[in-house]
């Protein structure tokens, strides 16, 4: 079971890997949804054993190991905070710079910085005068 | 508006009653401290007032009680004319007290890193002082230099500490004279070490800091830059003294650095038109003197050299002070503006030219001995440092002569306005003291001797005396007023090489590099921020990529990281091999599809079928969790998409397609990492059971039967603590976010 799990684990990881990679700030959340997946069923397979649930009265016989369940659930309910927060930034990117592209958005953001440098011309005010 | 404010009073009391403990500290045979600091890297906090602790924490607190006594006067005027208002000082003094303590600690520090860290506390001080003027631009640069150079040097200082802790046990400094022996690590330690102490001396080439430093207030100057900041870099060659003579090739090299300091601060001092620009100078040539005698090693060098620092530091510290009176007083900066101040300040004259002739070495001074003392090393030596030491001591005549001669004698420059009388005392008092130590020379000797013998590692004996004889002392003595005489008098042939020399060291000189090089930096920086804010894919590589190369060499270091195991796959696994596969596939139809709800479905898919197979895998909690997660995840998605807009596709073009193969290249590689690295953790045999039998067995005594709740609730309740946060944060982001940052 330790390949399967490595597998499934590994494959999820690519593709959110993938998702990530890609230029549109939808598919970005997606993969990093997937790579929380991903690292949810890893600590659930990392688990030091397997056997009945750790549920009072304990059958006999061998019991998961709880730690690392309890850490799966920590993930599973960090991963959707994040994952909510990621949505609502993408949302008010969008509403800025009428675009979910990354290339648009980072070519706007680039123009931006510029006129905001030759505005106040202050960059590097400090650092230059170390160096005179 | 010239009234000192009561914080500067508190000060001035603070440093007088310091002084009073060095004092009394010093006369009962001084004291130690020892305690563990950081005991699993045998760190103690040790510090030993001894004979060298003793010398610098007097000078650090008896200059600090005339300079503070000084800057009380000095600070309300100097905000007055920058149109501050008069508490901008509580910006001046708790820095000014943060580095006399700071000086007093790394005087009194027996062990490396301790030494470390008050090297570096003195540089933050001096940071915030120099920059004090923060409005104006210039003095933030000033600032801005001084830390780096002195900073940056004081991470080779720390390096070589760690090497000699590494390579002999210990960081203590004692313990480490005993036992070092000389070897290539050792030596390597020692030049690092004096590298930092060298560049917080302002010794040539990075001794461009300290002239620019000037734009700090005078009262800064005239204790930073005369006694204590750079005193603190020839404190520690004096303290590590006996580990840099294992080396005779060290000592060389601190010989000719020192006489390098010594000959271009003296040439560019006489180069200079702004006073304080003239004392900066000064102040790299006389610093070069004492690391000449560091280089020459042995008693008599040592005890020259101590005494050389009290000499300088007594005198220095009134010029700085002198010219800062006479800077306010008139308004004027320059030197050639000046002059003829004899009679309107006759007292002001009278007290610096005490110290200008204790620090140009005339008889009936203190700087007499000092010199004194520095031709008797060098003569030891031999003939050429000892025309050497002539030629500098006629260069420190010649322009501290200038200096003073300049100011006060001639016409009348500028007509001086009154200025208040603790403007003028302080100096008085240094001005006597250089005279009476002209006179009454013992305590300070026995002060210098008793700092030497910690740097020599064994007793030393100075006897500092006039001797009315033509020992070579004294024909050196007046080979050198002769020649400084001559320099001083033949300005119209000395001024044009001079100014020469100026403006090549400005053309050629470090400060040039040292610019380029903090330029070439900034650019730098500024190519690799724009890059990542172009660029978030970049950025994602930023991660992945590092995070790979570590785990492969994590790889690399563990041997037993490539036994694998498959595992047995039995009858009740069925289920979970087939839900992963679902999972698995419903994930990858979101990489091929185009639209924006079918991926979210199918993730969806992915999450659900995930909660069975921990379902199957007899977790409970995390599978009912993981359900109702997937379920707002999928509201979450549908209720973004209501508000989200469409957004216009681009056709695929030829580009879009190779980006895409890329991308599909590194996901592949990123997901045979992954699954590599987690196939070698998951094969791990588990060393132990850990502590999953523990809590099992202790979860009826928390009153709970559910053992994963009663971990997360009870044994690691200050995870879950932080979890919680964690999601009010993100509640709190995603809220303002939406409300578009406008209150409640």
């Amino acid at each position: 079971m330790t390949l399967i799990y490595a597998l499934a684990a590994g494959a999820l990881f690519g593709i959110g890997a993938y998702l990530v990679m890609r230029r549109d700030l939808l598919r970005v959340v997606l993969g990093v949804v997937v790579i929380s997946q991903a690292a949810t069923l890893t600590l659930m397979a990392s688990a030091l054993g397997f056997g009945a649930a750790p549920i009072y009265p304990l059958p006999s016989g061998a019991i998961s190991d709880p730690l690392s369940q309890a850490m799966a659930l920590t993930s599973v309910v960090i991963g959707l905070a994040t994952t909510a927060l990621l949505l609502v930034l993408v949302l008010r990117v969008v509403d800025v710079f009428r675009s979910q592209g990354l290339d648009e958005v980072a070519e706007d953001e680039v123009a931006q910085e510029a006129t905001l440098d030759a505005e106040h011309a202050l960059g590097h005010e400090d650092e230059e005068a170390a160096a005179r | 508006m010239s009234h000192p404010t009561p914080l500067a009073w508190l000060a001035v009391v603070i440093a007088a009653l310091a002084f009073g403990a060095c004092l009394l500290l010093a006369m009962s045979g001084g004291g130690r401290v020892d305690i563990p600091w950081i005991p699993s890297l045998g760190i103690r906090f040790e510090l030993e007032f001894d004979g060298l602790a003793a010398m610098y924490a007097l000078l650090a607190t008896g200059i600090g009680v005339a300079v503070f006594t000084y800057g009380a006067g000095y600070l309300p005027i100097h905000l007055h004319h920058a149109h501050r208002p008069r508490d901008d000082d509580r910006r001046f003094w708790p820095w000014m007290l943060l580095f006399m303590a700071a000086m007093v600690v790394l005087a009194c520090a027996q062990d490396l890193i301790v030494l470390f860290v008050a090297f570096d506390l003195t540089a933050v001080a001096s940071y915030f002082l120099i920059g004090f003027d923060r409005e104006r631009r210039d003095a933030r640069g000033a600032a801005m230099m001084a830390l780096l150079v002195t900073v940056t040097t004081a991470v080779l200082m720390l390096i070589g500490a760690v090497l000699l802790s590494v390579e002999h046990g210990t960081s203590s400094i004692p313990t480490l004279i005993d036992v070092a022996e000389a070897g290539p690590v050792t030596t390597l330690a020692t030049l690092l070490i004096a590298v930092a102490a060298l560049a917080k001396s302002a010794q040539v080439p990075l001794h461009f800091w300290l002239p620019r430093a000037m734009e700090a207030p005078t009262p800064v100057s005239a204790y930073l830059h005369s006694a204590a900041m750079v005193a603190a870099g020839v404190l520690v060659i004096g303290r590590i003294h006996p580990l840099l003579a294992l080396e005779p090739m060290v000592l060389d090299g601190l010989l000719v650095i020192g006489v390098c300091s010594i000959v271009i601060g003296g040439l560019l001092s006489l180069a200079q038109d702004e006073l304080k620009q003239v004392l900066a100078y000064s102040t790299v040539s006389q610093y070069g003197y004492v690391v000449v005698l560091y280089g020459l090693g042995g008693p008599v060098a040592a005890g020259a050299a101590a005494f050389y620092v009290i000499a300088h530091a007594i005198a220095k510290s009134a010029l700085f002070m002198t010219a800062g009176t006479v800077i306010l007083a008139t308004d004027e900066t320059r030197l050639s503006r000046l002059g003829g101040l004899v009679r309107p300040m006759p007292l002001l004259a009278a007290a610096s030219g005490a110290a200008a002739m204790a620090l140009a070495a005339l008889p009936l001074t203190i700087g007499f001995f000092k010199d004194e003392l520095f031709f008797a090393a060098a003569t030891e030596r031999g003939p050429l440092t000892g025309i050497v030491a002539v030629l500098a001591a006629a260069l420190t005549l010649a322009y501290i002569g200038r200096f003073w001669l300049r100011l006060f004698a001639g016409p009348l420059g500028i007509e001086p306005h009154a200025v208040p009388r603790l403007l003028v005392v302080p100096i008085l008092v240094l001005g006597v003291l250089g005279i009476a130590g002209g006179i009454v020379v013992e305590p300070f000797a026995r002060l210098a001797e008793a700092a030497a013998s910690v740097t020599y590692g064994a007793p030393v004996a100075i006897h500092p005396a006039y001797h009315l004889d033509t020992r070579p002392e004294n024909l050196m003595a007046l080979a050198a007023w002769l020649v400084g005489a001559i320099i001083l008098v033949a300005a119209p042939i000395r001024q044009p090489i001079v100014t020469r020399v100026a403006v090549l060291g400005g053309r050629l000189g470090p400060r040039r590099w040292y610019g380029a090089l903090l330029q070439g930096l900034s650019r730098l920086s500024d190519a690799i921020h724009g890059e990542e804010v172009r660029d978030l894919r970049r950025s994602v590589a930023a991660v992945l990529v590092p995070t790979g190369v570590l785990i492969g060499i994590g790889f690399l270091a563990t041997p037993s990281a490539w036994d694998y195991r498959i595992g047995d796959i039995g009858r009740e696994d069925l289920p979970v091999v087939v839900l992963l596969g679902l999972g698995v596939g419903a994930a990858l139809t979101v990489t091929r599809d185009p639209g924006r709800l079918r991926p979210v479905l199918a993730l969806s898919v992915l999450g659900f079928a995930l909660a069975a197979v921990y379902a199957v895998m007899a977790a409970p909690d995390v599978a009912l969790v993981a359900v109702l997660v997937e379920a707002v995840y999928t509201l979450v998605f549908v209720a973004v998409f209501a508000v989200l807009p469409l957004s216009q596709r681009a056709a695929a073009s030829a580009a879009h397609t190779a980006r895409r193969r890329r991308d599909l290249a590194a996901g592949v590689i990123a997901g045979i990492g992954a699954f590599i690295t987690i196939w070698a953790a998951l094969s791990r045999e588990p060393s132990q059971r850990g502590d999953a039998l523990e809590l099992i067995r202790l979860t009826p005594q928390a009153h709970g039967s559910d053992v994963v709740t009663v971990i997360l609730a009870d044994f690691r309740g200050l995870d879950t603590m932080v979890e919680i946060t964690v999601l009010a944060v993100a509640v709190v982001g995603a809220t303002s976010l939406l409300r578009r940052g406008r209150s409640w």
